[in-house]
């Protein structure tokens, strides 16, 4: 399978900057790092999912592929072409064409006061493709057809807000697909919408890739939707990648602790058994914030199996067969996890004194039997 | 549709008749006796009579003994817009038992939030009860006048909003925002309403100091779990959440739903929740209320519901969700949309969507048939009360079903 996009240590650090003197001499007081060193290959006519909860930078890594966010560090390779340090409109318009974006939600993306017609047209206008006017109504009406917004004629003309929410995903999709991309950067499509219109635009999504070879990117926090979806499955946590592999294999034997305690609480619509219940790893506190990045392996002070060497050392990504790779130092030689343990042995003190203003969750059940043991006794 | 006028009088409840009773009730809007064993009390060593004798501020006065927790019945809700009315919830009956946490499921528009507003008469200004009864230990809330209610509002049937950040104010600190309702519903001091809140703060598993900071320097999850300290406040015997873990992480919505489990566990909550993420009402409640367009479609407990459901909508709606336990790439889709509630269809209201609608389900509007094992369904599939499949686990699909759609080529 040819590649089609690579990123090769892609980092994005934000500056944070103080007060106005720091401001004036350009001198950040702390970095953000939202993005740290990401390695990922798309290939022709794949669909890869980026799944992460907020905050892990599944979307900056996105916004870096479609060149809205300037990359700190790394390359990014399109095509065999390295794209890195191409910027400004003229530059990056042939890179734009093939690359588009499409926003989660489609009640912000679409402008109120411009017809259907107009915001698909847009783009043809602005990059100048198409000689003739007919040849780009001629793409419009084909574009929001294979959106499935069929007859054209009927939606070109319309507004925004005479549409309901999955038309105008659609609309959006269209805008997008008017330019014949190759690559398409999605960014939680379907997170707006109801459960019955969701699968109708993955359904689309699918259709589209068979019919004209496209290649997704669908970043999403669902780790369901990225089951349903996609070949590939890449799981971030705070700007790093924890594991990647084919979906099949990161959902079923999942070899990292995150991933695993991710799929064990990933709701299902069927009523979990006293079984089920017992295997649920649910992780203590939240994600910490991107300026205060843990030592060591980022993931530490929140895991369950977290031992002397994870609190010093970042782990590589591990290969643990069948195209799967985890970085956890457990899996080094591509060993598979010890059982995780549930829920309470997890002890919150491990959360780092410094995060741990920001991070307090659920405390230890110890910790929260005297406050429920006293409010019942009131009640007696 | 032209409105007419009598709609547009002002609510049976602000009558005057009712007055005298309601501030009866109202009186003892100071008072914070412990619930005394009584003759309110439900059939002593039942569940509900023990729940019943852990809250910490007496029944209502008007309570009627034996009554359940929160009956309603035939409940019609509508929105009055320049084109008619909407009719969002039209004649929608269930039963929450004491203890027991009930799911209402359905997508946007289906009216299960104007259904959980109702209850609290939280209507926006538009909304209008339309009929039907509320009733509260057998309280009918519906013709209450505003005054009256406050009695029952939050202190008997509170609710954690679905926007943390929204329904927080920001510049108060959320000590003192979770105080507020003790001070203000139970006339308690301030002192000792800080305490309470204190208390409430780390029974939601967030340290007590941290009940100083503003809602914006916390986390997503730690608002919510604000929330819910907030609506536990005053005790109540009801406690509703609107889509209460929506707008989070996954790991985090694990967090609060476990800690929803152990406030059940440990306070016997009794719990509404709204949500259109069906998995997080397999994951916590005991029964499952499926809403289509304002109407019931579907009821019974989880176990029963989600694994052999038996309206076509409710078959239609958990097999178009993601199953990371289940086969990929096996999603349906519900052609269609659900119909403008300003018309709607005369019979089924899922009918033009509906693969095995029949002539019938065009005309007639379908009866609500009890089935031996609890599950309560409107469809004309199911002519009788007995019913043959009653009892017995159904497969899922009916006689001259359509074959799953498959979404894409598997693998």
């Amino acid at each position: 399978m040819k590649e089609l996009l690579r990123l090769e240590n892609v980092e994005v650090h934000f500056p944070i900057r103080g007060g106005v003197a720091d401001t004036f001499l350009r001198r950040p007081i702390g970095v953000v790092r939202a993005v740290d060193g990401i390695d990922l290959t798309i290939n022709e006519g794949e669909i890869l999912a980026l799944v992460g909860e907020s905050g892990s930078g599944k979307t900056t890594t996105g916004r870096v592929i479609v060149k809205l966010t300037r990359q700190t560090g790394g390359r990014v390779v399109f095509d065999g072409q390295d794209v890195s340090d191409r910027w400004g409109v003229r530059r990056l318009r042939d890179y734009r064409r093939r690359v588009q974006l499409i926003f989660q939600d489609p009640y912000e993306t679409l402008n109120p006061k411009q017809t259907i017609h107009d915001f698909v047209i847009e783009p043809l206008e602005v990059n100048g493709i198409g000689k003739t006017g007919q040849e780009r109504e001629e793409r419009v009406v084909r574009a929001l057809e294979s959106a499935g917004l069929r007859p054209a004629s009927q939606f070109a003309f319309r507004f925004p807000h005479e549409l309901s929410g999955g038309q105008r995903q659609r609309v959006v999709i269209a805008g997008a697909l008017v330019m014949d991309p190759q690559l398409i950067v999605a960014d939680e499509p379907v997170s707006m919408l109801d459960v019955s219109i969701r699968t109708e635009l993955l359904r689309l999504m699918l259709d589209l890739r068979q019919a004209r070879g496209l290649t997704y990117l669908f970043i999403t926090h669902d780790l369901s939707l990225a089951w349903v979806l996609a070949d590939r499955i890449a799981v971030m946590y705070l700007g790093k990648i924890m594991e990647i592999g084919p979906a099949e294999q990161v959902i079923r034997d999942p070899h990292n602790p995150y991933t695993k305690a991710l799929v064990s609480v990933s709701p299902t619509p069927t009523p979990p058994s006293a079984g089920e219940r017992m295997k649920r790893t649910i992780l203590v506190g939240e994600t910490p914030d991107a300026a205060h990045v843990p030592p060591g392996c980022r993931f530490h002070p929140r895991c369950p199996l977290a031992f002397d060497r994870c609190r010093v050392d970042a782990p590589p990504l591990f290969d643990v067969g069948g195209g799967q790779r985890s970085a956890c130092w457990l899996n080094e030689g591509g060993r598979s996890l010890p059982v995780m343990p549930v829920t309470t042995g997890v002890v919150a003190a491990e959360t780092p004194a410094d995060a741990s203003d920001e991070v307090a969750g659920l405390p230890p059940p110890g910790a929260v039997e005297p406050a429920a043991a006293r409010s019942l006794d009131a009640r007696r | 549709m032209s409105i007419d006028p009598r709609d547009l009088r002002p609510e049976a409840g602000d009558a005057l008749v009712r007055r005298e009773r309601d501030d009866a009730d109202d009186e003892e809007r100071h008072l914070a006796a412990p619930a005394a064993a009584g003759p309110l009390d439900p059939h002593p060593g039942t569940a509900a009579a023990d729940i019943r004798r852990r809250r910490q501020y007496a029944l209502p006065k008007l309570a009627v003994p034996n009554a359940p927790l929160l009956e309603v019945t035939d409940l019609k809700a509508h929105f009055r817009l320049e084109s008619g009315w909407v009719r969002a919830v039209d004649g929608v009956s269930f039963r929450l038992n004491d203890g027991e946490a009930l799911g209402l499921a359905g997508e946007s528009g289906c009216g299960k939030t104007t259904t959980a507003l109702s209850l609290v008469r939280l209507l926006p200004a538009n909304g209008r009860i339309k009929g039907g009864k509320v009733e509260l230990f057998g309280i009918d809330l519906v013709p209450k006048s505003e005054h009256a209610l406050r009695r029952y509002r939050w202190r008997e049937i509170s609710i954690v909003f679905q926007g943390a950040m929204n329904a927080l104010n920001p510049v108060r600190r959320v000590r003192d925002q979770i105080a507020e309702p003790i001070e203000v519903r139970l006339g308690q001091s301030q002192r000792s309403a800080r305490a309470k809140a204190d208390e409430l703060l780390e029974l939601v598993g967030i340290p007590k100091r941290r009940g100083m900071a503003y809602p914006h320097e916390l986390s997503g999850g730690m608002r919510q779990r604000a929330m819910i300290a907030m609506a536990l406040a005053c005790d109540p015997a009801v406690v509703i959440g609107d889509e209460p873990t929506t707008a989070l992480d996954v790991m985090v919505q694990a967090q609060i739903l476990q800690l929803l489990e152990q406030l059940r566990r440990d306070l016997g909550l009794s719990l509404i929740l709204i949500t259109h993420d069906l998995s997080v009402i397999a994951e916590t409640c005991d029964r499952v209320l499926v809403m289509y367009a304002g109407r019931v479609a579907e009821e019974g407990p989880v176990g029963r519901v989600f694994t052999a459901p038996r309206h076509p909508y409710t078959q239609k709606l958990l097999s178009s969700f993601p199953n990371i336990r289940a086969d990929r790439r096996t999603l349906d889709v519900i052609p269609g949309q659900p119909p403008d509630l300003r018309d709607p269809p005369p019979g089924c209201r899922f009918a033009p969507r509906c693969p095995f609608a029949m002539d019938v389900c065009r005309e007639v509007v379908p009866p609500e048939v009890l089935f031996t094992d609890g599950v309560r369904v409107a469809c004309h599939l199911y002519p009788t009360a007995d019913a043959p499949m009653a009892g017995q686990a159904f497969a899922g699909e009916l006689p001259g079903s359509v074959p799953r759609v498959t979404v894409g080529n598997a693998g």
